[in-house]
């Protein structure tokens, strides 16, 4: 692994499945992982794996459901999307977020 | 409300698992295709593909893993794993398993069979609605004895007409009445209620009505007399028709009209009694002829009388408003005015305590030997229990090793005292359901036990939430007592140092040691003080056998003649009575005939005080009116004179038989033979001196005792027994002397019959039911510390097994290693039963109101019980003390 990438924070792998599910629509597993991959533009050290026990999270909180379907290459996956009370939750949730960068940005700017 | 989604989608899981995985794998497996087929479509090959696709997913078994754990219940999960683990080592050592359950079985089964006595007796409260509102009255001599809660009718009367603080006053009496049935006269229980009774119970009736104020008055309601019947009586006698209200029923030959029928759940305020007919209680003279309470006026107390309070008056308020009647009330039903003087300088005074369980007098009676059984099954469960705590201690310190590799190797202590505590879990809840199979059974026999000679009582000892409560608890603290300590113990930090110290470090295995010891210790004192306990009584209970009973009561039956409700009277029953003794006397096997009004120890008595002059007089004999051949029937010795004869008509003079006793007291100097005593003005000749008799109970002896003749009684149409000597096989008696009596005397009831043994029996069924429990117990106690002594020894010593292959191969002999793990023993049951032994002699001051001719310090009970438990100690200790000495050192070194 490279030295430069960060660890998922606690808790923020919710938010960018959620945010992942809003934008892309209905997605498997792993589109949703490369998805994050490339959004993040490889700097954070995920394993993919870790995808499924937080889909599994917000499946069970009732945010997200899922259903086998077929692939674009025509394979089985099973497709995750968003349902009602996850959009809400994804709106609280990116209120939540941007409240505390904010916080930490001023936090830490340079002082003068 | 997530949680609730959480839980539900959690426990959902569990029951499709092998579903769910399935769906996992597959899922995993689209994956991992997903991402080759897109690292192929870049270039790679087949293998760089794939190994670059897992490397990006990571851990494929670690994510399964983390998946199930948020998926399910792993506590659940893990729960069913330790169970099925637990149940797997109890597999293994099966003797172990059922000495566990069995032990416990037996603490739980005993305490939950004597708690539902105490709670069918005690606890329960009648099934009527608001019995909190329920108060029993009752009165004192303030400065004397306890409370009384018989009422006569005049004050009870009296007091039915204060409404101030109650809603409604009820006066019961528990009776049995004579029925015509279709076949002749039967017995049945029944009760006499007063008119605001079923009102004071808010019972309502499964049929008609119940009766009212308006039923009960002198003669009846307009038509008569009405009755109640019970839904049990409905429905033997009745099957269930629906137009039995308006019905018959003849009781003491007289006619009662059927009003309503009650259902079955209600047994009366009695909890003791099943009464299948209510009478009103103005039907008494009718009932109870030719006798009758009522008419004895205020001299007659017969009434229980409890009163429902009106809702917003507290039981303090109650008190103080019958403290303020007593006075009115005396005046009012007292016409004696001497009498009401007395009571009131001797304090005479109502009150009220709470009634919501009802009145029965067996609760006074049993009270102290049922919470005597109660400690006692405590203290064998608790006995149980430190052996099984012992024993279990003694296996996870045979697993130390494996405990503390799994604690090294990052094991949570939770989790070890988890997997743990779920073996003791198991054995408990085995162990408890094992013995709430017993139940039923045993507390059904200790009721029977403690109701004795009482044929018309009954105990109710169904198993309610009550009692499982009871069961719940116990069975709590049995698991905390037997799996938390050994739990913690077992996963203990200095356990680790130990293993990093090395595993033979003396010391601190001494130290380790101390508890178990201690545990071990006190279970011997325990069992010792059972055993002294349970040897006190069974001495005292022999001693009471033994006692000399001045007659013989084997082969003599007593046959229950009711002659109060038949035609004859007078001289013509004496001719009755000497023709059913003539009818018997030919039946085979039949030695001897007489007839007895209370025949010894069947629970009741009569006395009266006999003098010479006025200045003479020996009060408090025991009287008894018999028949011609009593003496003989019973063997007891007839001193001197002669015995009453069929001819002593109330034409010649009154005779009178006295005791040796009796005559001792009355003619300290001369013979008794010839002399006249008094009694109430009457004078008697005594004809005859017999030997002395226990009387009343075995535990009172000896007491002057005089016998009157039934040729010259006055009573009105007495009852009598039949006292009947047998003589080779009793078979066939019963029927022929029932048939006798329904030939001679259509009317009257079909006769109880008892042997004489089983009244004595009954008489003290306490004591036998103390002694006998004590005893198993205290067997029980015995085989169980055995167990524990040689269980935890057998560990102890094969864990020192390398040990003493060192011991032997420097050249210990034998004797000296049997020595070595024998006194591992020796002191520990020294040491408890010098505990015991001290705690017994305390203790036993409790048993000193139920000894009979026995000291609570008797010195050979307490040597008799030392010497078994050590017998029994030693044995057990020997056994793996000698196997120790069998190990083969060059084995034994090996081994380590």
């Amino acid at each position: 692994m490279g030295e430069n990438k960060s660890d998922v924070l606690q808790g923020t792998l919710d938010l960018m499945v959620l945010k992942t599910l809003e934008s892309m629509g209905p997605l498997h597993g792993y589109g949703i992982a490369r998805r994050i991959e490339q959004v993040s533009g490889n700097t954070l050290a995920l394993n993919q794996g870790t995808i499924y026990p937080a889909l599994l999270r917000l499946e069970q909180r009732g945010w997200i459901k899922s259903e086998w379907g077929t692939s674009e290459t025509n394979r089985r996956a099973k497709f995750y999307s968003l349902r009602r009370l996850g959009r809400k939750q994804l709106e609280t949730e990116t209120r939540n977020w941007e409240r505390i960068a904010a916080t930490m940005a001023r936090f830490l700017a340079p002082s003068e | 409300m997530e949680w609730v989604r959480i839980l539900l989608s959690r426990c959902a899981a569990l029951f499709r698992r092998h579903r769910l995985d399935e769906d996992l794998d597959d899922e995993l497996r689209s994956h991992i295709e997903l991402a080759v087929e897109e690292n192929r479509a870049r270039g790679m090959n087949e293998q760089e593909a794939r190994t670059a696709a897992l490397r990006a997913f990571g851990g494929l078994t670690q994510t399964k893993e983390i998946y199930r754990v948020q998926r399910g219940l792993p506590f659940l999960e893990q729960m069913g794993r330790d169970l099925r683990f637990g149940y797997r080592q109890l597999r293994r050592s099966p003797g172990f398993a059922i000495t566990a359950i069995l032990t416990l079985a037996l603490g739980v089964g005993a305490n939950t069979a004597v708690f539902s006595l105490i709670n069918g007796l005690l606890l329960r409260p009648l099934p009527v609605p608001h019995a909190e509102e329920l108060t029993l009255l009752q009165w004192s001599w303030s400065r004397d004895r306890g409370p009384n809660y018989s009422f006569s009718a005049p004050m009870f009367r009296a007091l039915e007409k204060r409404h101030e603080v109650f809603q409604s006053v009820a006066g019961f009496s528990s009776n049995v009445f004579l029925v015509r049935s279709g076949s002749g006269n039967v017995e049945m229980p029944a009760a006499l209620v007063s008119g605001q009774f079923f009102q004071a119970m808010e019972t309502s009736p499964l049929l008609g009505r119940c009766l009212t104020p308006q039923d009960d008055q002198p003669g009846g309601g307009s038509t008569g007399f009405a009755v109640v019947i019970s839904e049990g009586l409905w429905q033997a006698w009745f099957n269930r028709a629906p137009d039995v209200v308006g019905r018959r029923l003849y009781i003491a030959n007289a006619p009662f009209t059927v009003v309503g029928v009650i259902p079955k759940h209600f047994n009366g305020a009695d909890p003791t009694r099943r009464p299948d007919i209510y009478a009103p209680l103005w039907a008494e003279p009718v009932v109870n002829a030719p006798g009758s309470n009522i008419a004895e006026g205020y001299h007659m107390h017969w009434l229980r009388v409890i009163a429902r309070r009106n809702p917003d008056v507290s039981l303090e308020q109650a008190n103080a408003a019958l403290r303020a009647a007593t006075n009115p009330i005396l005046d009012e039903s007292i016409p004696d005015a001497k009498w009401i003087r007395d009571a009131r300088s001797r304090h005479f005074q109502l009150a009220a305590e709470p009634g919501s369980n009802g009145y029965s007098y067996l609760r006074s009676a049993f009270v102290k030997p049922l919470v005597a059984v109660f400690s006692l099954c405590a203290a064998m469960l608790l006995l149980a229990c430190l052996n099984l705590a012992s024993l279990l201690m003694a296996r996870s310190a045979a697993r130390e090793r494996e405990l503390a590799t799994r604690l090294a190797m990052g094991a949570t202590r939770i989790r070890l005292i988890q997997q743990l505590m779920v073996e003791s879990l198991l054995i408990a809840l085995l162990g408890t359901a094992a013995g709430l199979i017993t139940v039923p059974i045993v507390s059904r026999a200790l009721a029977a036990f403690v109701l004795g000679n009482n044929r018309s009582a009954t105990l109710d000892t169904a198993l309610d939430l009550r009692a499982f409560a009871f069961v719940a608890l116990t069975a709590c603290v049995v698991i905390a007592a037997i799996g938390l300590i050994p739990a913690l113990r077992a996963t203990s930090k200095d356990l680790n140092e130990q293993i990093k110290s090395g595993s033979h470090a003396a010391t601190a295995r001494e130290r380790r040691r101390l508890l178990p010891r201690i545990l071990m210790g006190l279970e011997v004192g325990l069992a010792l003080t059972l055993v002294v306990g349970a040897g006190l009584l069974a001495t005292s209970l022999a001693r009471l056998y033994h006692t000399g009973l001045g007659f013989d009561p084997k082969s003599v039956v007593n046959l229950g003649l009711n002659m109060g409700k038949q035609s004859l009277d007078g001289q013509p029953l004496v001719q009755w009575y000497q023709a059913y003794d003539d009818s018997l006397s030919r039946l085979p096997a039949v030695k001897s005939v007489s007839f007895a009004a209370f025949p010894p120890m069947s629970g009741s008595l009569w006395s009266g005080d006999l003098g010479i002059t006025s200045s003479i007089s020996v009060g408090g004999v025991y009287l008894n009116r018999v028949a011609p051949a009593y003496f003989k029937s019973m063997r007891i010795p007839l001193l001197s004179g002669r015995d009453f004869e069929w001819s002593d008509t109330p034409a010649a003079s009154r005779k009178i038989v006295l005791s040796r006793t009796a005559a001792g007291r009355l003619f300290p100097a001369q013979s008794a033979i010839g002399q006249h005593v008094t009694m109430d003005n009457v004078s008697y000749e005594v004809i005859a001196v017999v030997g002395d008799i226990v009387y009343a109970s075995i535990r009172e002896g000896a007491h002057a005792e005089a016998y009157l003749p039934i040729t010259q009684s006055e009573d009105h149409k007495p009852s009598y027994m039949a006292v009947v000597r047998l003589e080779g096989s009793p078979v066939g008696f019963a029927a022929a002397a029932r048939s006798l009596a329904a030939k001679m005397a259509p009317e009257i009831p079909t006769p109880e019959i008892m042997t004489m043994s089983s009244d004595i029996d009954a008489s003290i069924s306490s004591e036998r039911m103390m002694a006998m429990l004590a005893m198993f117990f205290a067997v029980c106690a015995l085989l169980v510390t055995a167990i524990g002594l040689y269980g935890t020894l057998a560990y102890a010593t094969a864990r020192r097994t390398s040990e003493i292959g060192i011991r032997m191969a420097m050249g210990a002999r034998r004797t000296e290693v049997v020595g070595l793990v024998f006194r591992e023993n020796a002191w520990l049951v020294a040491g408890g039963s010098l505990a015991g032994l001290v705690v017994a002699l305390l203790a036993s001051q409790t048993l000193a109101s139920f000894l009979y001719g026995t000291s609570v310090r008797d010195p050979w009970v307490m040597l008799a019980s030392v010497l078994a438990l050590g017998t029994v100690a030693g044995a057990a200790s020997l056994i793996p003390a000698i196997r120790a000495a069998r190990i083969d050192p060059m084995a034994a070194l090996r081994e380590e």
